[in-house]
């Protein structure tokens, strides 16, 4: 029985079960949110995506120990880039260190490496789902979707970096499969705070066009309250 | 060599980088994506001045060889989940066949142009857009439309991850609000460009060769 929690959590209500929820953390890798890697070599503040590791940390206990289905995804690139968008290779190049390009933690984004791993606060337990994507969104040429229709999940709460780019792309994503999406505010963030509070507005104009915004209390609340 | 004899376009004058990344555009390899240039949206938003834009630019793109490519959001008579979420949140999606699902009265097609319905905002989310992009080897997108923190940047998002080079063409888009609009022209071109690059449509018509002072 659900009640006004979980009714105001997602933004189309509904009678809410555990085993059709799960919790997305998105490519919090070190590479793009530990000192030393890739984004920190760039010479770019990583204090933003710092911030959300110790509440992604406590959403992240909160969803085990309510037995959720947990998935953690990985930005990357096989090691002969064959899966790497000639424009993306470049406009990163720009930066400087492009992907490919070896750094101090390795080869930038390409799976295996050092910086590609996820940061260790945050590693996956054993039962826990990798998804390992080549593109922004966590959809885009993976089996996301097969795997969330097989466990029978149709709804993902969302957090990881960074919301004005993966996290965006994977929500819109999710809204186009029909999976009904809630990011949590203060489990994510971007480089630029400009575009991450531009992101969170455009995703709660019309209640939740394409998902909605909430926080991790909101999120314990909601699976206080949740049927098991 | 006179510009006009050449197959290859000029670079666009645009932001954060000379649009496409490697300078390589022609007829053969590039198209004016237009989506949901439709009469309930256009009304919806205002979008006039805009609309008229891309009348422009199609007329541009029509002239110099691009293919051109619309899209139409719509939903069939029997609803369907993307478009019970969106009547659900207050944002009723046009049914197939009525007058607020058909294209605007002032777009005018080419009978070449390819015509895309999709149900969500993405038009390359289970319509075959990428396939028939890649069958026609387009490589390069300037895209168009309406809302832009809508149709437009979440099928610039999926064509990126494609790989496609996109431009937004940024007076033949509108928003939701001014406020979104920029905002998502700004995150696009942010990181060198993490989703495409943005111009105005004089930029393009200029590197097309047809601008008209």
């Amino acid at each position: 029985m659900s009640n006004v929690s979980t009714a105001t959590f997602w933004p189309l209500g509904g009678t809410v079960s555990k085993t059709g929820i799960a919790l997305i953390i998105i490519d919090m890798q070190i590479d793009f949110c530990a000192a030393g890697g890739w984004v920190d070599q760039l010479g770019e503040d990583v204090s933003n995506t710092r911030s959300v590791i110790g509440p992604i940390a406590e959403a992240l206990a909160a969803a085990r120990a309510a037995g959720l289905t947990v998935i953690h995804t990985r930005e990357g690139h096989h090691p002969d880039l064959s899966d790497l968008n000639a424009n993306k290779q470049w406009r990163t190049r720009r930066h400087g260190l492009g992907i490919g390009d070896m750094g101090k933690t390795g080869r930038i984004l390409v799976r295996g490496e050092p910086g590609w791993q996820i940061i260790p606060e945050l590693t996956p337990i054993d039962g826990e789902i990798v998804i390992d994507k080549p593109g922004k969104s966590s959809f885009h040429r993976t089996d996301l979707a097969e795997q969330l229709e097989r466990l029978g999940i149709s709804r993902l709460v969302v957090t990881g970096v960074t919301s004005d780019c993966c996290v965006q792309s994977t929500i819109r994503d999710g809204f186009e499969h029909g999976i009904e999406c809630v990011l949590l505010e203060d489990c994510t963030a971007a480089v630029e705070t400009r575009n991450h509070e531009a992101t969170l507005e455009i995703l709660r104009a019309f209640g939740g066009r394409w998902g909605g915004v909430a926080d991790r209390t909101a999120f314990a609340a909601m699976l206080e309250t949740a049927d098991d | 060599m006179i510009e006009s004899l050449t197959d290859h376009f000029a670079r666009i004058d645009a932001n954060p980088y000379a649009w496409p990344f490697d300078g390589e555009w022609s007829p053969g390899d590039t198209a004016l994506l237009l989506l949901g240039f439709q009469s309930g949206i256009v009304r919806g938003l205002a979008a006039e001045a805009e609309r008229d834009v891309a009348i422009r630019l199609i007329e541009a793109a029509r002239r110099r060889g691009l293919a051109i490519i619309a899209s139409r959001r719509g939903q069939d008579r029997e609803g369907g989940a993307i478009a019970r979420r969106r009547a659900a949140l207050g944002d009723e999606v046009s049914t197939k066949g009525s007058l607020d699902w058909q294209f605007d009265d002032g777009i005018s097609l080419p009978a070449t142009a390819i015509v895309i319905d999709h149900a969500g905002d993405n038009a390359f989310f289970g319509t075959g857009l990428e396939d028939i992009l890649r069958r026609r080897t387009i490589r390069n997108l300037l895209v168009t439309g309406l809302p832009t923190d809508g149709l437009v940047h979440a099928t610039q998002r999926a064509a990126n991850d494609m790989g496609f080079e996109c431009l937004t063409v940024i007076d033949a888009c509108k928003g939701t609000s001014a406020a979104r609009h920029d905002a998502q022209l700004r995150i696009t071109t942010f990181g060198n460009g993490l989703f495409g690059a943005i111009a105005s449509a004089a930029a393009v018509e200029t590197a097309l060769g047809n601008h008209q002072e």
